[in-house]
């Protein structure tokens, strides 16, 4: 019998959640450590991962230890997907899969990443920055977009590892740009239903629960992130006028 | 039926990332054509190009499938694990499928793809082509770049390992080397680690790192402070252009 994957995390993030969410799908039982992001760069922890990035994972199975989500996720799926309900059995498309996972993790990631920091995270506003990481956000849509067109998946016909890597990121575009979030596709529409097709399965409504109740027991808001930040940054501009 | 003949033809220009391909296919000793794009004039953004990578970035890969049709393959990390995948079953770059070492080669590979190229690009960016000079962004990138040099350079002194995984070469360290040969361009000074240094060396000294790292010309890293700055100067010129020509679509 399959024991358990160890899951370390620090809930907030979306590159954990990326990881859980294909647990969730290939039905492979798994734990959660969940810790505070003060103890990410420290030991225990970089004992497990020497980047202190999470997430990484233990599994007991094979006793490997691996961090990189994307190195998690090629993993699962090779090891435990045996089925090939996320993967393809041909190698033609599990090469497009891989190069789909290598644009989430080297394009989505890191440059979604910069955009919050810049818009969100980052005291002073840097215009030039801002503006740099917010084209940057909407030319990853333009790619996604036209990729989309017509079809529902990014390689085949049926949802893959490739797709699931996306929506952590794509969810939180509102919070990272800051704009209202009914506006966050308003360019985007074939992105906007490859979205709500993956957000509206189980696995998605699973590990946004359980990220809720983790963000809880350390005392963190989950919700706090999209209409309120919009608010507040109408509301700062506000306050700077009167000023 | 045997295997279609391979036919690649690699589409890249002289980056850090271009190079990871041209080293990993001398290192494999496969024929390959070149095909130089010139970013300079945004050739990566015609259509043709699109056509192969939708993202409108080098490297690409163009090669005969299994199948008799055509691949085509972007994302450096994806074309190398295709590479060794099809063309590497005496693993001289990379271990047999399912083991161990397999899956930790993978991820100093995602961390590479994912992490010190993105922040080291970002470096470069705030370092030598940004419009205007922001030390808070040259800062930010600058010491993520150091932090991770410092992460490999631990690992590396770490049970004084000659290469990333299993004291082998392989395209854990070949997605690296082009990096890290161009810490001084990104603002990084590589002598403040000293076994990252020695594993720069030692990747020199291989004939696939060689022949590899001048695809499609040779790389200039041994520039002087002023001729960077030159280069520096011509770059930004056109980067700025092509930014703001995306930014208006």
């Amino acid at each position: 019998m399959t024991k358990p994957i160890r899951v370390h995390m620090c809930p907030p993030g979306p590159n954990p959640w990326k990881v859980v969410i294909i647990l969730e799908e290939l039905g492979i039982p798994y734990e959660i450590h969940s810790f505070k992001f003060d103890a990410v760069k420290e030991k225990p922890f970089t004992d497990l991962n020497p980047n202190g990035r999470v997430p990484a994972i233990e599994d007991p199975n094979t006793n490997i230890v691996l961090w990189e989500s994307g190195a998690i996720i090629q993993y699962l799926v090779e090891e435990y997907d045996t089925q090939k309900a996320l993967t393809y059995e041909a190698l033609k498309e599990k090469h497009q899969l891989t190069q789909w996972l290598m644009f989430q993790v080297s394009g989505q990631g890191p440059y979604f990443g910069q955009a919050s920091w810049f818009n969100v995270l980052h005291a002073e506003k840097i215009p030039s920055a801002i503006e740099r990481y917010n084209n940057e956000v909407k030319r990853i849509l333009d790619v996604l977009e036209g990729c989309l067109e017509g079809k529902e998946w990014l390689v085949g016909d049926k949802i893959t590892f490739a797709d699931l890597a996306f929506p952590t990121w794509n969810d939180r575009i509102d919070a990272i740009i800051l704009c209202p979030p009914e506006a966050k596709f308003e360019a985007h529409p074939n992105v906007k239903a490859w979205h709500e097709r993956m957000t509206s399965r189980p696995s998605w409504k699973k590990a946004m629960e359980t990220r809720a109740k983790l963000m809880d027991e350390q005392g963190l808001m989950p919700n706090v992130r999209t209409g309120d930040l919009w608010q507040s940054k109408t509301k700062s501009s506000t306050v700077k006028k009167v000023v | 039926m045997a295997e279609p003949q391979p036919d690649i033809t690699l589409y890249t220009t002289q980056t850090p990332n271009g190079v990871k391909i041209s080293i990993l296919l001398e290192e494999l000793g496969l024929p390959y054509k070149v095909h130089k794009i010139d970013i300079t004039k945004d050739v990566q953004k015609e259509p043709w190009f699109l056509a192969i990578n939708p993202n409108g970035r080098i490297p690409a890969l163009t090669d005969t499938f299994t199948d008799g049709k055509a691949i085509n393959l972007f994302e450096s990390g994806s074309i190398m694990q295709y590479l060794v995948s099809r063309y590497d079953p005496e693993h001289k770059v990379s271990f047999p499928a399912g083991s161990r070492e397999s899956y930790e080669v993978n991820n100093w590979l995602f961390f590479q793809n994912a992490g010190l190229g993105p922040m080291q690009g970002q470096a470069n960016h705030f370092n030598r082509y940004a419009p205007e000079r922001i030390e808070y962004g040259v800062n930010r990138y600058v010491n993520e770049t150091r932090r991770l040099y410092r992460v490999l350079d631990t690992h590396l002194k770490d049970g004084d390992k000659q290469y990333l995984v299993g004291n082998k070469c392989t395209i854990a360290d070949i997605a690296h080397f082009g990096w890290i040969n161009m810490a001084a361009w990104s603002g990084v000074e590589i002598d403040e680690f000293p076994t990252l240094k020695a594993w720069k060396e030692r990747m020199l000294e291989r004939e696939g790192v060689k022949k590899g790292k001048d695809v499609p010309e040779p790389t200039k890293m041994n520039l002087t402070k002023e001729e960077m700055e030159k280069k520096a100067a011509e770059t930004r010129a056109w980067i700025q252009k092509g930014m703001k020509d995306t930014a208006q679509k």
